[in-house]
């Protein structure tokens, strides 16, 4: 076979061939790029070295391992390291696929350079090149192989955890494994087990009703600040500007405590001055009476989160060019006229896609709930499910998770999240500028 | 006459609801205040009226002589410190990338960012567990700043390259032509002009790991190791509350952070009012 290329086109498929036969082949034989091809078969050896290792890995991956209760625990299959190896495995595969296509369209695109300027490219050009070329693909290595390994796998690795019985007490390793159930856990959750389908339905239901809430009030609430500070001629507007700030500057662990310790039903400070001052006689159940300890939750979100929208909407007043108002006073507008047809719509526009957001934010806000209420008031169903009164879907989850350790309906109930999520994602996704503009 | 006679009532109203939220907004702090100086422990023996005990610095003396509150205020500044420097670093560098070139799957991979950015990363907290476990990192600060980088970079990523997008490319184009490696533009050009939303975004990282509970529960176990937020839970559990011991670690967290976010408060909002145009 000779190593010439034909400067028509017509020896692309040669190219092709070659280098899909073996990684760096093309880039030897043909271009002389003896350091960067040597690199490619590298790995492509490396790789083919390691396909016993990969090929027992993902059968591992398929078996979950075999109950050994003879030998010592120590010894035996552990299942969900299986599980996890198996998914890093299809993990570094997936890499290897990605640099084989990279190596293959390198060749190509070589090939097309040679057939448009008829001379082979001198090593020390090639390198310069590759290192010009290189620059986005290494820039974004660290960047890809952490979120592959950090938040990828373990996403794989809970969407898999729910088609298996990962649960106490009968299937924890590594005194015992787990096994592969299919749709059982999603049958379950969803009509099969009368407990768990109840509080399901209860929890996804508030979870929906506190977002919508939650954000609401906070955007709300914001919005009111903003137009009362930026409207009024105070004096001392940054007197208040500086207190309204203090919730979004306080963690919100503390904050969050502090009202729990505040509005605790018999020592709380608030139920001891109402009844000081004779406004009530019995203690308030603030926290233990499932519906109130709901709205307690919105109210004092909203203390927390109102500032951030306040700040926003704030910025996105200021930054409404000064043209427009004086158009409109031109015209003869009044002051609550452009405040009603300027102001209001263009921050509303603007921030539409960050309310958006902040409602996936506030489905998600475990700190707000877990701190202030733990899920607590118990209902019926609590002991058995560990799902509180004011448990949203992810304080649920890590209810599963530590203290039930029933991984299975955790991780069904993150699928779940995903499913609703998604399409919330791409929404905001094609509402980007970038996406809109084709820049993509 | 009855112009005036509006305007007043206007303006009455105004500052009665501006007072009004200002006090409900300051209620539960003063009472984190006034507990922080009580000689007071427990949340139910404290005087109704703020700085009704009296004050003393018992809490305080109790706070670092018999807690390890200085080392969970240390550990924390390390992980928030390092969190910091490596999330602007990678999610810049990988912001740039993605808005000035163009290379294989870059639309697949800005899709699965922008997917990723809605799981909250807790969500695959057992599989991070024994990932850790595998590689050593449990019960370490590294494990979790890892953990921590890993879960900024997708919305970070999104919001820097937004950014980026808005700013024209002829000044890098042009210190390309003139030979300047790429490395260079990103560090001598792309980020001097991405300040803002750089310093925004060291904002929101530095901050956020003060607040965390989740991963610093599951990842670091030893008490040497521990994290302020874990630590000032653990004062008011279930089974015993030290609210005022509580509450004078949380004046101490929380102080340098209300003194930052009130000075730059002109800042923070022409950042956050810039992020959300330009999102």
């Amino acid at each position: 076979m000779s190593t010439e290329l034909n400067r028509d086109g017509s020896s692309k498929n040669k190219v092709l061939v070659t280098s899909i036969l073996f990684m760096g082949l093309g880039h030897i034989l043909y271009f002389k790029q003896y350091i960067k091809g040597v690199l490619y078969a590298l790995v492509e050896i490396i790789s083919i070295c390691l396909i016993p290792f990969f090929v027992q890995k993902i059968s591992e991956l398929i078996t979950l391992g075999e109950p050994q209760p003879d030998i010592a625990v120590k010894l035996r299959n552990n299942s969900i390291f299986m599980l996890i190896d198996g998914v890093m495995i299809i993990a570094i595969i997936a890499i290897i696929i990605g640099i084989y296509v990279i190596s293959v369209r390198g060749a190509l695109n070589e090939y097309k350079e040679y057939c448009i300027n008829g001379v082979l490219k001198t090593n020390k050009a090639s390198m310069a090149g590759a290192a010009g070329k290189a620059f986005p693909v290494v820039g974004i290595a660290p960047a890809v192989i952490l979120l592959l390994f950090f938040v990828v796998v373990p996403l794989v690795f809970s969407a898999c955890v729910a088609f298996t019985n990962y649960s106490a007490p009968e299937h924890i390793p590594p005194n015992n494994t787990v096994d592969w159930v299919g749709f059982d856990n999603f049958v379950a959750m969803f009509g099969g087990e009368a407990s768990w389908t109840s509080a399901f339905g209860r929890v996804a239901i508030w979870t929906l009703v506190w977002g919508v809430l939650a954000t609401f009030t906070c955007y709300a609430g914001g919005l009111i600040m903003a137009v009362v500070l930026n409207e009024s001629k105070i004096k001392i507007k940054p007197l208040f500007r500086s207190i309204f700030i203090l919730p979004y500057a306080v963690p919100a662990v503390v904050s969050m405590l502090v009202w729990k310790n505040l509005l605790n039903g018999s020592f709380g400070i608030v139920n001891r001055t109402l009844m000081e001052i004779g406004m009530i006689h019995g203690p308030i159940p603030w926290l233990s009476d499932v519906w109130l300890c709901r709205v307690v939750c919105v109210l004092v979100n909203l203390w927390a989160g109102f500032s951030y929208f306040m700040l926003l909407i704030m910025g996105n007043m200021t930054a409404i060019s000064g043209d427009i108002y004086e158009a409109a006073k031109i015209d003869g507008a009044s002051k609550f006229y452009m405040f009603r047809k300027i102001t209001i719509p263009l921050v509303l526009y603007q921030t539409m896609p960050l309310i958006i957001m902040s409602f996936t934010h506030n489905i998600n806000n475990f700190g707000a709930i877990y701190f202030l209420t733990g899920g607590l008031p118990s209902v019926a169903d609590s002991t058995a499910t560990s799902a509180g009164g004011t448990d949203i879907l992810v304080t649920w989850i890590y209810n599963l998770t530590v203290t039930l350790m029933k991984y299975n309906y955790a991780s069904v109930l993150a699928v779940v999240i995903f499913i609703v999520m998604a399409p919330f994602a791409i929404f905001s996704f094609r509402n980007t500028k970038s996406y809109k503009e084709g820049e993509l | 006459m009855n112009n005036k006679a509006g305007k007043a009532a206007i303006s009455a109203v105004v500052w009665i609801f501006l007072i009004g939220t200002s006090l409900f907004v300051l209620y539960p702090l003063v009472y984190v205040v006034s507990a922080a100086f009580s000689p007071q422990q427990n949340i139910a023996a404290l005087s109704i009226v703020p700085f009704g005990d009296g004050i003393s610095f018992e809490n305080y003396k109790y706070l670092f002589e018999n807690t390890d509150f200085p080392l969970w205020f240390r550990n924390t500044l390390i992980v928030a410190t390092a969190t910091t420097i490596s999330t602007v670093f990678v999610c810049s560098l990988s912001a740039y990338i993605f808005s000035r070139f163009r290379f294989i799957m870059k639309k697949t991979l800005m899709m699965s960012l922008l997917i990723l950015q809605i799981f909250p990363s807790f969500v695959g907290m057992v599989a991070i567990y024994v990932i850790l476990l595998r590689i050593n990192g449990l019960d370490t600060l590294w494990g979790l700043i890892l953990v921590y980088l890993a879960g900024n970079i997708p919305y970070n990523t999104w919001m820097v390259k937004s950014y980026l997008d808005t700013v024209p490319k002829s000044l890098d184009e042009a210190a390309r032509i003139d030979g300047a490696s790429h490395f260079l533009i990103f560090r001598k050009i792309v980020l001097p002009i991405a300040k803002p939303i750089i310093i925004f975004l060291t904002i929101t990282s530095f901050t956020a790991p003060w607040m965390d509970f989740i991963f610093p529960k599951m990842v670091l176990r030893s008490s040497k190791v521990q994290t302020v937020a874990l630590g000032l839970f653990s004062f008011v559990t279930d089974k015993k509350n030290l609210f005022a011991t509580f509450s004078a670690g949380s004046v101490l967290v929380a102080v340098p952070f209300i003194i930052f976010f009130v000075i730059t408060q002109k800042m923070l909002i022409t950042s956050l009012g810039g992020a959300a145009v330009k999102e």
